[in-house]
C-alpha cells in the first residue's frame, strides 16, 4: 500500500517536473483568462500574456522566480496569497520556481488528447437545419399583404375581415371621456386631467382625436410609460441579486437612456444596436456606452468562477433571445432544442458573441477630469493614513491580549501543533497552524468592547475622521457598461451537456432565421474589442431577419390592446401561439422596417384606428362566436400595472412630482418585510416625504425587497425577461388598497384638494372628485350615493377618496 | 361570526346572476383566458396523506456532524487531514479535522444519534425519517438557498410552498395559503425570491407573517380607521362598483375584484385571530417553550404555524436564524457559541410542535420538514468553526406520510460527503410532493414554451421515507 502510493505519487512528480505551466494552467487560469474570467485584468493563458500581466505588473519576468509576481503571489510572498484559499503545494511551488528560473519554457496543454476528444464529440455538435423547418411561419420573411378590404386603416382592414368571416358585431365606438382616459393611460400611464379633457371635448373638428394622439406620442410621459415596458423584457433592477444584493448605483442611467430613446422616437435598429455594440459602434457617444447596460442587467451571483460565468453568459443568451428575436433558446444550453430547429451549437455560437465581454464602470467626464478626481482621493486617502496609524497604535496591546487569549483556548490538539516545531509537522499541524496564525491576524468585530473608555473614545472619534473623509470623497458618474479586453478573444466552446468542452466555437446567428451564413468580419485596424456584437446586431436588425421587426410590432400591440396578436410574445416557435391576425402583423412588421424602424408611426397607426376607438363593453351575441375576444369586436378591458395605480394615485391626489428622469426614489417599506442586515437594507423614506411622490418608474428596484404596492400586483421578478405580466386578483391586493399608508395619505390630500376646488359646495365637489378619479361626471345615482356617504361627518370625505382609488373603474383601462 | 360589510346573499346576486351558489372565493382568479380559480381546493393526482407542509429551515447551514451524523472517526484522527483529499472551503484557510464538541446518545426504539444539542427533538426519534445523505448544488448561501426552496440554484423559480398552492388550492381563502415566518435578526440571503411564484402569478408567493404586533402588514386599517368606518367605504365602494358592473355582468375579472375585498375584509380578523396566542393556555406555551427566553420566539412561530396549519394553511416556512454569521447557523467561526445558541432557541419549540400536532391528530395530515441549504465541514475554520458543506449533510422529515424512525443513507467516515443511498434536493422535493398526493414529474406549469417542474428533469421519491 505504501509503496502503491508513494510510486504514483512519484510518477505524479514526473509529470510535473518539467511543466510550471501546466501548474498555471490547473491552478491559476481558471480567474485569470482560463474560463473567461481575468481577475486583476490579468490573464494567464499564455507566456506572452503572463509577461505583459495585468492591473499590478508583468506576472513572469523569465529566469527570475524572484521577480516574477506569479510566483511572488503563490509563495505568499506577497499578499493576497494565490490561489485564495487553496495555497499550492511546496512541490508546486518549487516546479513553479525552478520553471521559471529555467527560463519560463510555456507549453501548452497536450493538443493530441484534446483533439482527439473533439472528434469524437465534434460528430454529435452538428445539427443541420431541414428545409422544411424554415418554412414555420416566424422564420418566413415578413410580406405586406393588399388589404382585405377597402378601409383605409390596415389595422382595421384586417380586423373587419376576420370579423366577417365568424360574423361579428364590431362594437361601436367608445365615449369620448372613456376614449381619451384609456389614450392617456396606455401612452402616458397617466389620466389625463381636467383641462385636457375639456380641451378635446371641446374640439369638434374632425382632427381632434389626432391631435390628442400627436400630443401623447409627443409627451416625455410616454417615455417613462413605454420604458417600463422595455424594462420588463430586460429584466432591469437597481441590485444584482443573490447573497449581497449589491446596489447598482449607476443603473438608472440606462432606464433614463431607454425613456428618453422612446420619447425622442430613436429607430429600433439603433436602439437595438446600441445595447448589444454601442461601444464597438458609436465609441465616442457616452449614450452607447450607457445602452451596453442591457448586457449587465442580470442578477450576478457573488461567487465568480467559470460556472457563474457561463451562467451570466446564459443569462445575455437568452434573454436577448428572448427580449429581441421571440425564441426561447436556453434549452439548447444542454441538447438539441426539443420543440423548435434550434441546434445546440447555435447556443454556443451566440454564447461566442458575447464570451469576450467584460465589464466597465465607465467615466461619463473627460480625462481631465477623472484624473482630477483620481488626485482627489489620493489626496483623501493621504490625510487618512496617519489617521489609521493612530487607531492601530490604540488596537495593537488589546488585540495582543486577546491573541494570547485564544491561544490558551485552542483545543489540545491545535496547541499541540502550535508546539510542534515547523518542520516536524504533520500536514494536519501544518494547516492548523497557518489557520491559527491567520485568524488571529484579524482583528475581530467585538474587540472595541474591551477597550477602556478613553481609548474607545479616541478610537471612535479617529473613526469617525476617517469615515467623514471617506464620504468626503467625489463621486465619478460612470455609466454601468460593457467592454472587452482586446481585439482577440480567448476561445469559448461547444459544451456537451452544458459542461464537457467540445469544439472552439466561431461567434454565429440564429441558423433556421438566416439562409447563409452570417459573416462576422474582423474587427477594423486599432480596434479595441472584437466587433463580434457589432456583427451580430447587423444581422438583428438587418431587415431580412424575420423576427425582429415582428417581435417589436407584436409588443406595440400587445400594450395597446392587452394581448399581442401572437399572444406568446417571447416565443414565436412551435410551443408558442400562432398569430391570430398573421396578415396584419407581418403589414405591420414591413411598415416598420420600411418607415425607418420608427415606433412611433406604428402606435399613431393602431391609434388612429377604429378599432382601438371601439367601446369596450360586451355584445352579448359576439360573446358565444368569441367569448375571449381573440378577434378584437371590442376592446379588451385591462387592469393597470402596479406602477400605473400608484401614479394615478398620485396624480389624481395632485400629489405627482412629474420630474423625468435622474437617480432612483426610495418610498417607504414596512422594516419586518426585509429585516435588513447592513448589506440588504432599504432606506425607504416616509409616505409623507414629497421625494417619494414620484412615478413608479423611478423607484429603485432592489432585487430582494420589492416594493409590496408593486409586488402584489403583479411586477415583475427581474430575474428573466417578462413579456406579458400576470394579471392576477388576490385578496392581499385589496389590504393594501385599504390599509397601506400611502393610498391613506395621498387620499386625504385628495381630499384636501377638492376642498380647496369646491369649498362647501358638495355638488361641485362630487363632481369634481369623479371627475379627476376617473374622468367623468357621475351618474345620478352615484352622485346620491356619494352624498348620503358624505352626509355623515368630515371623516367621510377622505373615506370617498379612498373608495375612489379602489374602485374596478380607477383600476382598469376601459 | 364573521362580521362582513355586506350580505353574502347580496353578494351572489349581485355577482352571481347564472352562479348564484358558488362561493365568493371561487370567484378570485387571473387572467381571463384560463377561466379557473387560482386559490380553489383543488384534488392532487392521489389521496396524499398530507395536506399542509410545515418547513423549518436552520438557514445559514446546521452542521450534520454535530447534531444528527455523529462521527467516531473525527474524534481519533483530530487535526489530521482526510489521506488524499484536499479540501478546499468556501472561504479562509482549511483546517484539519475537528471532532464534534458535543456528545451523542441513542434515542428512541430506531435508535437514532442526535447530539446533546437536541434534547427535546430526540425524544421524537420515532417519528422522524432522518437521510444522512443530502448533497446539494451549492456551497454559497443564496443559490444553495435558492435550490432548497425552489429546486434550482438561480432565482425566479417558483418556491415549494408555491408549488404546493399551485397543487392543492386552499380551503380558507380568508388566510394566506402560503406563509413565511423570517427570523427577526434579519432574512434569509436572497430575500424574497426564496418565498417567490417566479413565474407563476402572484397570488401563489409567500406571504410575510410577523411573530408579534399585526401578523401581516397592511392587515390592518392605520390609526384612526376604526372597523364601522371602514365598513362603511367598503359598503360604499361595493355600490358603485356593482354600478359599473352591470353594464358587463358577465365580466368575472371585475367581479373578482369586487370578491376579494370581502376576503380582505375577513383576513384582517381571521389572520389576528389565527396568530392570537393568548387564546392558548400556559400550558401549551410552555410546552413551545414560550415561555423561555431563548425560544421564545421560534416557539411562538412554531404555535402559530399549528394554529394556521389548522386554519388550513398550506405551507408555513419557519426560518431560524437570519441577517448573516452569528445571527444565523452559518459558525465559520465558534462553533460551540453558534450552535448553541440556535439550537436552545429551537429545540424546545419544534419539539413542542411535534407532540402538539401529533395530539391533536394533526400529525398525521402535516409534513414536517427539518433542513438548512447545506451542511458544515468536518475539518475547522478559523480555529473554532467549520465552512459550508454541500457535499453531504442531514436533514428529517415527519408527520404525513413519513415513516418514522428511517434512517436512510450514510455520508463517509468523515461527514466530508454524502456515500451510501445519495438523496438530492430533487428527490426531497419529489417526497414531499409525493406526501401531497402528486407525482412530481406531473405537477407541471406551463412557462416559455415547456412545461416546468418542480424537479426539472430528474428527482425520486425516497421510498424509504414513505409510510
Amino acid at each position: 500500500m505504501h509503496r502503491l502510493l508513494s510510486g504514483s505519487f512519484l510518477l505524479a512528480l514526473c509529470a510535473i517536473a518539467q511543466d510550471g505551466a501546466k501548474v498555471i494552467r490547473e491552478n491559476c487560469a481558471p480567474c485569470h483568462g482560463g474560463a473567461g474570467l481575468t481577475s486583476s485584468g490579468l490573464s494567464l493563458t499564455g507566456r506572452q500574456q503572463a509577461m505583459q500581466g495585468g492591473e499590478r505588473g508583468p506576472a513572469l519576468v523569465p529566469g527570475k522566480s524572484a521577480e516574477s509576481r506569479i510566483y511572488r503571489f503563490a509563495a505568499g510572498l506577497e499578499s493576497p496569497q494565490m490561489p485564495p484559499n487553496k495555497p499550492l503545494s511546496a512541490e508546486q511551488l518549487q516546479v513553479l520556481r525552478d520553471w521559471i528560473d529555467r527560463g519560463a519554457e510555456w507549453k501548452d496543454a497536450p493538443a493530441e488528447s484534446v483533439a482527439k476528444v473533439s472528434a469524437e464529440l465534434a460528430s454529435l455538435e452538428d445539427r443541420p437545419i431541414k428545409p422544411q423547418e424554415r418554412a414555420w411561419w416566424a422564420f418566413q420573411k415578413p410580406v405586406r399583404a393588399s388589404l382585405p378590404t377597402a378601409t383605409t386603416n390596415p389595422v382595421d382592414a384586417f380586423l373587419e375581415a376576420k370579423w366577417e368571416q365568424k360574423g361579428l358585431v364590431a362594437q361601436k365606438p367608445a365615449e369620448r371621456r372613456i376614449l381619451l382616459r384609456r389614450a392617456y393611460l396606455d401612452i402616458t400611464g397617466l389620466p389625463p386631467n381636467r383641462d385636457q379633457i375639456a380641451t378635446f371635448l371641446a374640439d369638434k373638428s374632425p382632427k381632434a382625436w389626432e391631435k390628442v394622439v400627436d400630443q401623447l406620442l409627443a409627451s416625455p410621459h410616454y417615455g417613462e410609460r413605454w420604458a417600463r415596458h422595455w424594462l420588463d423584457i430586460s429584466r432591469y433592477a437597481d441590485s444584482g441579486g443573490y447573497e449581497f444584493d449589491r446596489d447598482r448605483d449607476n443603473a438608472w442611467r440606462y432606464r433614463d437612456y431607454v425613456a428618453k430613446s422612446f420619447s425622442s422616437d430613436k429607430p429600433y435598429d439603433r436602439f437595438l444596436q446600441e445595447q448589444i455594440a454601442g461601444d464597438e459602434i458609436w465609441p465616442d457617444s457616452s449614450e452607447a456606452h450607457i445602452a451596453t447596460g442591457y448586457l449587465r442587467l442580470g442578477a450576478e451571483n457573488n461567487i465568480r468562477n467559470e460556472q457563474t460565468r457561463l451562467d451570466e453568459l446564459d443569462d445575455v443568451v437568452v434573454t436577448t433571445a428572448n427580449s429581441l428575436m421571440g425564441m426561447t433558446v436556453g434549452c439548447a444550453r444542454c441538447h438539441n432544442h426539443k420543440f423548435d430547429p434550434i441546434p445546440q451549437k447555435d447556443y454556443y455560437r451566440m454564447q461566442a458573441v458575447f464570451w469576450p465581454t467584460t465589464t466597465e464602470e465607465r467615466p461619463l467626464v473627460g480625462e481631465d477630469d477623472v484624473a482630477k478626481h483620481k488626485a482627489e482621493v489620493k489626496r483623501i486617502q493621504e490625510l487618512q493614513k496617519p489617521l489609521k496609524s493612530s487607531v492601530e497604535a490604540i488596537v495593537k496591546p488589546y488585540k495582543d491580549a486577546y491573541i494570547a487569549e485564544k491561544k490558551a483556548a485552542l483545543p489540545d490538539y491545535m496547541k499541540l501543533a502550535m508546539a510542534t516545531p515547523a518542520d516536524k509537522r504533520n500536514d494536519g499541524q501544518k494547516l492548523n497552524v497557518i489557520q491559527v496564525e491567520k485568524t488571529l491576524a484579524g482583528t475581530p468585530d467585538t474587540l472595541p468592547e474591551r477597550f477602556s473608555a478613553t481609548d474607545k473614545t479616541d478610537y471612535d472619534q479617529l473613526n469617525k475622521q476617517i469615515a467623514d473623509l471617506t464620504a468626503s470623497m467625489p463621486k465619478l458618474p460612470t455609466a454601468m457598461a460593457i467592454t472587452e479586453k482586446g481585439p482577440t478573444p480567448t476561445p469559448s466552446y461547444f459544451l456537451h451537456r452544458g459542461s464537457q468542452k467540445g469544439s472552439v466555437m466561431q461567434p454565429g446567428v440564429l441558423s433556421v432565421a438566416t439562409e447563409t451564413e452570417w459573416p462576422f468580419p474582423a474587427p477594423p485596424e486599432g480596434a479595441k474589442t472584437s466587433h463580434r456584437r457589432e456583427a451580430f446586431s447587423r444581422w438583428l436588425t438587418d431587415t431580412n431577419n424575420p423576427l425582429t421587426a415582428r417581435v417589436m410590432v407584436n409588443r406595440i400591440w400587445q400594450h395597446h390592446f392587452g394581448e399581442g396578436l401572437v399572444r406568446t410574445p417571447n416565443n414565436f416557435g412551435k410551443m408558442g401561439e400562432r398569430p391570430t391576425h398573421p396578415e396584419l402583423l407581418d403589414w405591420l412588421s414591413v411598415e416598420f422596417m420600411s418607415n425607418g424602424w420608427h415606433i412611433k408611426p406604428i402606435h399613431k397607426m393602431i391609434l388612429m384606428s377604429s378599432a382601438y376607438r371601439m367601446a369596450s363593453d360586451d355584445i352579448e351575441s359576439n360573446l358565444s362566436k368569441d367569448p375571449e375576444n381573440r378577434l378584437l369586436w371590442r376592446m379588451p378591458r385591462r387592469r393597470v400595472e402596479g406602477e400605473v395605480l400608484r401614479d394615478s394615485m398620485l396624480a389624481v391626489a395632485g400629489s405627482l412630482d412629474m420630474t423625468v428622469g435622474g437617480p432612483p426614489i426610495y418610498p417607504w417599506i414596512d422594516p419586518s418585510l426585509f429585516q435588513g442586515s447592513s448589506k440588504r437594507t432599504w432606506n425607504g423614506r416616509p409616505d409623507e416625504d414629497p421625494t417619494t411622490w414620484r412615478r413608479s418608474i423611478y423607484v429603485f428596484s432592489k432585487r430582494s425587497i420589492p416594493l409590496p404596492m408593486l409586488e402584489v400586483f403583479d411586477k415583475p421578478d427581474t430575474i428573466g425577461s417578462c413579456a406579458r405580466r400576470t394579471r392576477s386578483t388576490v385578496a392581499p391586493q385589496a389590504l393594501i388598497l385599504m390599509n397601506n399608508s400611502f393610498v391613506a395619505v395621498h387620499a386625504k390630500r385628495f381630499s384636501d384638494r377638492l376642498q380647496k376646488e369646491a369649498g362647501s359646495d358638495r355638488d361641485k365637489l362630487i363632481s369634481l372628485a369623479f371627475e379627476h378619479a376617473l374622468s367623468r361626471t357621475p351618474s345620478e345615482s352615484e352622485r346620491r350615493q356619494a352624498k348620503e356617504f358624505l352626509a355623515k361627518d368630515s371623516a367621510a370625505l377622505v373615506d370617498f377618496c379612498q373608495a375612489l382609488f379602489n374602485l374596478n373603474e380607477f383600476v382598469y383601462i376601459l | 361570526m364573521q362580521q362582513r360589510f355586506w350580505s353574502r346573499r347580496q353578494l351572489l346576486d349581485r355577482v352571481g346572476g347564472g352562479i348564484a351558489g358558488m362561493a365568493a372565493t371561487q370567484l378570485l382568479h387571473t387572467e381571463t383566458a384560463s377561466g379557473s380559480s387560482l386559490m380553489a381546493p383543488r384534488l392532487p393526482h392521489f389521496p396524499g396523506k398530507a395536506k399542509n407542509v410545515i418547513s423549518i429551515f436552520c438557514y445559514g447551514g446546521v452542521s450534520h456532524i454535530d447534531t444528527f451524523d455523529p462521527k467516531p472517526y473525527l474524534v481519533k484522527h483530530a487535526g489530521e487531514t482526510i489521506p488524499g483529499k484536499n479540501i478546499t472551503p468556501s472561504q479562509g484557510t482549511p483546517g484539519g479535522l475537528m471532532p464534534s464538541l458535543w456528545e451523542t446518545k441513542k434515542y428512541g426504539q430506531c435508535g437514532m444519534d442526535v447530539s446533546t444539542l437536541f434534547p427535546h427533538v430526540a425524544k421524537h426519534v420515532d417519528k422522524l425519517a432522518l437521510i444522512r445523505s443530502m448533497y446539494s448544488k451549492s456551497n454559497d448561501h443564496a443559490p444553495a438557498l435558492f435550490q432548497m426552496n425552489t429546486g434550482s440554484i438561480q432565482a425566479g423559480y417558483p418556491s415549494v410552498g408555491s408549488w404546493a398552492t399551485y397543487g392543492l388550492g386552499t380551503i380558507n381563502q380568508n388566510l394566506p395559503a402560503f406563509v413565511v415566518f423570517s427570523d427577526p435578526r434579519g432574512g434569509p440571503i436572497g430575500g424574497a425570491p426564496n418565498w417567490g411564484n417566479g413565474f407563476m402569478p402572484a397570488a401563489y408567493q409567500g406571504t410575510q407573517f410577523r411573530a408579534t404586533g399585526d401578523p401581516i402588514v397592511d392587515l390592518k386599517p392605520p390609526k384612526g380607521m376604526d372597523d364601522a368606518r371602514q365598513r362603511r367605504w367598503l359598503a360604499f365602494l361595493q355600490k358603485i362598483n356593482e354600478e359599473h358592473l352591470a353594464k358587463n355582468p358577465q365580466d368575472s375579472e371585475l367581479s373578482a375584484r369586487i370578491a376579494s375585498y370581502e376576503l380582505a375584509y375577513q383576513m384582517q380578523t381571521e389572520a389576528s385571530d389565527a396568530v392570537d396566542l393568548a387564546k392558548e393556555s400556559p400550558a401549551m406555551q410552555s410546552l413551545y417553550g414560550i415561555d423561555n427566553r431563548s425560544s421564545e420566539y421560534v416557539g411562538r412561530q412554531c404555535l402559530m404555524a399549528r394554529r394556521l396549519v389548522e386554519r388550513g394553511v398550506r405551507y408555513v416556512q419557519i426560518f431560524s436564524g437570519g441577517g448573516n454569521f452569528q445571527d444565523s447557523w452559518d459558525a465559520h467561526w465558534d462553533m460551540r457559541a453558534n450552535h448553541e445558541m440556535h439550537c436552545a432557541e429551537t429545540d424546545k419549540p419544534i419539539a413542542g410542535l411535534l407532540t402538539d400536532l401529533a395530539a391533536r391528530g394533526m400529525l398525521d395530515s402535516t409534513l414536517v420538514i427539518w433542513h438548512g441549504e447545506f451542511g458544515r465541514l468536518p475539518i475547522s475554520q478559523r480555529m473554532d468553526g467549520r465552512d459550508h458543506n454541500p457535499y453531504g449533510f442531514s436533514i428529517w422529515m415527519a408527520g404525513g406520510g413519513i415513516k418514522g424512525g428511517t434512517i436512510v443513507g450514510a455520508t463517509d467516515d468523515f461527514g466530508l460527503a454524502a456515500a451510501e443511498n445519495k438523496k438530492s434536493v430533487n428527490d426531497v422535493h419529489a417526497t414531499v410532493l409525493h406526501c401531497l398526493g402528486f407525482d412530481h414529474t406531473r405537477l407541471t406549469y406551463p412557462y416559455n414554451g415547456r412545461q416546468m417542474r418542480l424537479t426539472d428533469v430528474e428527482g425520486e421519491v425516497i421510498k424509504e421515507v414513505i409510510a
